[in-house]
């Protein structure tokens, strides 16, 4: 279960990025009061154009942002005052989060279970059941850096559940794969919400997000504008399909301030 | 602590699992070190063959009678051409200059019969000798011609003109100098030990640091790899540790195998000089030189983590730690020249430089408990405060994601 309540997130930024950013000012909103709740069971999905907050909002789940208003429970823990439980509780995964090349899976397996403090038979068990779904098996003992980049992010996604986390948290999942590999992970995703974990993941692919979510949240400038099911979004836009219910939230909530 | 050790079991296995890393961070750098102190101690000895090898072309003016006789005698190499009184000397002064001839003696006209005929009062005859003291063979040519023919020479005449030659030595001092010498041998090859060691240890604990903890750090960094154990449910305290420890490992293995091969490398680039290098230091001072690498180790650990934490590429974090890097061998460079007087114990407190003084004075045996234990002190203190920050940027969300 995550619990995100009223959480905003401001940056301070420095006069280079005040500069990159063309803006005169020195802070940025990148979430804005976001109160939602994902039960377990279900795939979340934060759907919203590059820059939105989505990727804020994660790291604030995920622990490594502090919000600077609200708060967010993970599993009831908080997550800023409990986050080595939080952790412990998730699986978290980004393109940016990338596993030492010079390592072969199978040592990062085992590195990351003893981090999470399983003993040998419990990693073992997990790893033959994880290396075997993603097909890593015959290339558990090559270094990661001899790896074809989805073979790469196949390894990062079984390394990061080796502890078998009650929620996985997914910034971006299909992001730079192959459409047959970004077809595995979203079939594992769906595999991981029929074992009754709850998984929330960030996209900016309508198709992802209609296919795949079973409760979407738009984000739209830091501000979750719209939830519920596809069914209901569609429904409360009066649209035929989510990239038309997408754009006529973005036409009413993008043109606000400006 | 478990996150600590799981981690630095990652650091070593990274290092010593990778043929090339162990060749690149161990191997390499000792092999070209000690290659180049031997191609320097040979370059040397050979140069010092050759030029005992040469014959020197020398060109006699005006050579007083009978020299042939004591030239012979004295066993003085060379290849003569004796000149006479009206030659001109400009054109082998030339070739002096440019190297092609190496010496040019002239005596004055009539060089014997103004010594013979000498009177008080009247002119003292004058032996000139042309050289080019940039030149090896011709400076080399000069001091033995001078040593060899003249000096003997210069006796016999004298011993001609006034008989006894202890008429004219009032006293001597010190005829046999190695019994009036007072000296302490084991100090005195200390000094000069003491003036190298902590110039080399500082420098070399701190390069070996250097290329391991900026890889390390904001290689994982940039890697993306650090990022994927900040999620983990380690402290990042354990982290922090775990880096540090690891590193500190690595860069202690460094340091001697680098202390090791120098010991083996010094006598071949000195040559004599290392027979004279001998020490034998007591347990305790041993101890003491390994406490102070290892504080020493520590800070330079702690600072060039704290810089390749902040750094946002390898990049940057090399140029930071270059300036570093010079700093730390001035400090050692102080020391070689710090000369007799003692320095006040509250300078022993001052990080590097305090460590720098210990060697210096465990080499020369007389370090005191209340320099040593200042010099540790400020050593470890600075360290732990730096560590502290290295902990705060961890969790740092703007140091470490640059949110």
């Amino acid at each position: 279960m995550i619990e995100i309540n009223n959480l905003t997130k401001i940056y301070k930024l420095s006069k280079k990025q005040m500069q990159e950013q063309k803006t005169k000012k020195n802070m940025k909103k990148a979430a804005d009061h976001i109160t939602l709740t994902a039960k377990p069971g279900q795939i979340y999905g934060l759907l919203g154009p590059n820059g939105a907050g989505k990727t804020t909002t994660l790291r604030c789940v995920a622990t490594l942002l502090k919000p600077t208003e609200g708060d967010i429970k993970v599993c009831g823990f908080d997550t800023v005052k409990e986050g080595e439980k939080v952790r412990d509780n998730i699986a978290f995964l980004t393109n940016e989060i990338k596993l030492d090349p010079h390592f072969s899976a199978k040592y990062m397996f085992q590195f990351f279970g003893h981090l999470h403090g399983m003993n040998d038979a419990e990693i073992n068990e997990r790893r033959e059941k994880l290396f075997k779904y993603f097909g890593i098996t015959e290339f558990q003992d090559k270094k990661i850096e001899e790896l074809s980049t989805g073979m790469k992010q196949k390894a990062a996604i079984a390394v990061s559940l080796v502890h078998d986390p009650k929620v996985v948290i997914f910034d971006e999942p299909t992001n730079g794969l192959d459409i047959v590999t970004a077809r595995s992970v979203t079939d594992y995703l769906r595999v991981l919400r029929d074992e009754g974990k709850l998984v929330i993941i960030s996209t900016h692919i309508l198709s992802d997000a209609e296919k795949l979510c079973d409760n979407i949240g738009i984000i739209i400038k830091g501000k979750k504008v719209i939830e519920g099911t596809l069914q209901e979004i569609l429904t409360k836009t009066n649209t035929k399909d989510l990239e038309d219910a997408f754009f006529e939230l973005y036409k009413e909530y993008n043109m606000e301030e400006e | 602590m478990r996150g600590a050790r799981e981690i630095i079991k990652k650091e070593l296995n990274r290092v010593f699992g990778d043929k090339k890393l162990i060749f690149s961070l161990f191997i390499l750098p000792v092999a070209l070190m000690v290659g180049m102190f031997f191609l320097m101690g040979n370059l040397s000895d050979k140069m010092e063959n050759d030029v005992d090898a040469h014959v020197p072309s020398v060109y006699i003016q005006n050579a007083p009678e009978g020299i042939e006789g004591v030239i012979e005698a004295s066993g003085f190499q060379g290849d003569i051409t004796y000149l006479k009184a009206g030659e001109n000397i400009d054109s082998i002064k030339d070739e002096i200059l440019n190297g092609s001839k190496d010496l040019l003696v002239s005596f004055d006209e009539g060089f014997m019969d103004a010594i013979k005929n000498y009177t008080e009062g009247s002119a003292i005859p004058e032996v000139k000798t042309y050289y080019n003291p940039s030149e090896e063979y011709s400076s080399t040519a000069r001091t033995n011609f001078v040593a060899m023919v003249l000096e003997p020479m210069k006796q016999s005449l004298l011993t001609n003109r006034i008989g006894n030659l202890d008429n004219i030595t009032i006293f001597n001092i010190d005829l046999k100098i190695e019994d009036s010498q007072l000296v302490d041998t084991q100090k005195a090859s200390g000094k000069a030990l003491g003036m190298m060691l902590p110039y080399f240890i500082t420098m070399l604990l701190f390069a070996g640091v250097m290329s391991i903890a900026v890889d390390a750090i904001t290689g994982e960094k940039e890697r993306g790899t650090l990022a994927s154990m900040l999620v983990s449910p380690v402290r990042r305290v354990d982290i922090v540790a775990g880096k540090l420890i690891s590193i500190s490992i690595l860069s202690s293995i460094s340091a001697i195998i680098y202390a090791i091969s120098m010991v083996f490398a010094l006598p071949k680039m000195m040559g004599e000089m290392s027979s004279e290098i001998s020490i034998s230091l007591s347990p305790v001072q041993i101890i003491q030189l390994i406490v102070i690498m290892l504080s020493l180790v520590f800070l330079y650990v702690s600072v060039v983590s704290i810089v390749s934490v902040y750094a946002k590429s390898m990049k940057e974090a090399n140029t930071y730690v270059t300036p570093m890097y010079i700093l730390v061998i001035v400090a050692g460079m102080i020391t070689m020249f710090s000369g007799n007087n003692t320095p006040d114990t509250m300078m022993f407190a001052i990080p590097v430089y305090g460590s720098a003084l210990c060697i210096q004075n465990i080499m020369e045996g007389e370090l005191l408990m209340s320099q040593f234990l200042p010099a540790i002190g400020g050593t470890v203190l600075l360290g732990i405060l730096i560590t502290a920050g290295i902990v705060k940027a961890f969790n740092s969300e703007k140091v470490m994601f640059n949110a």
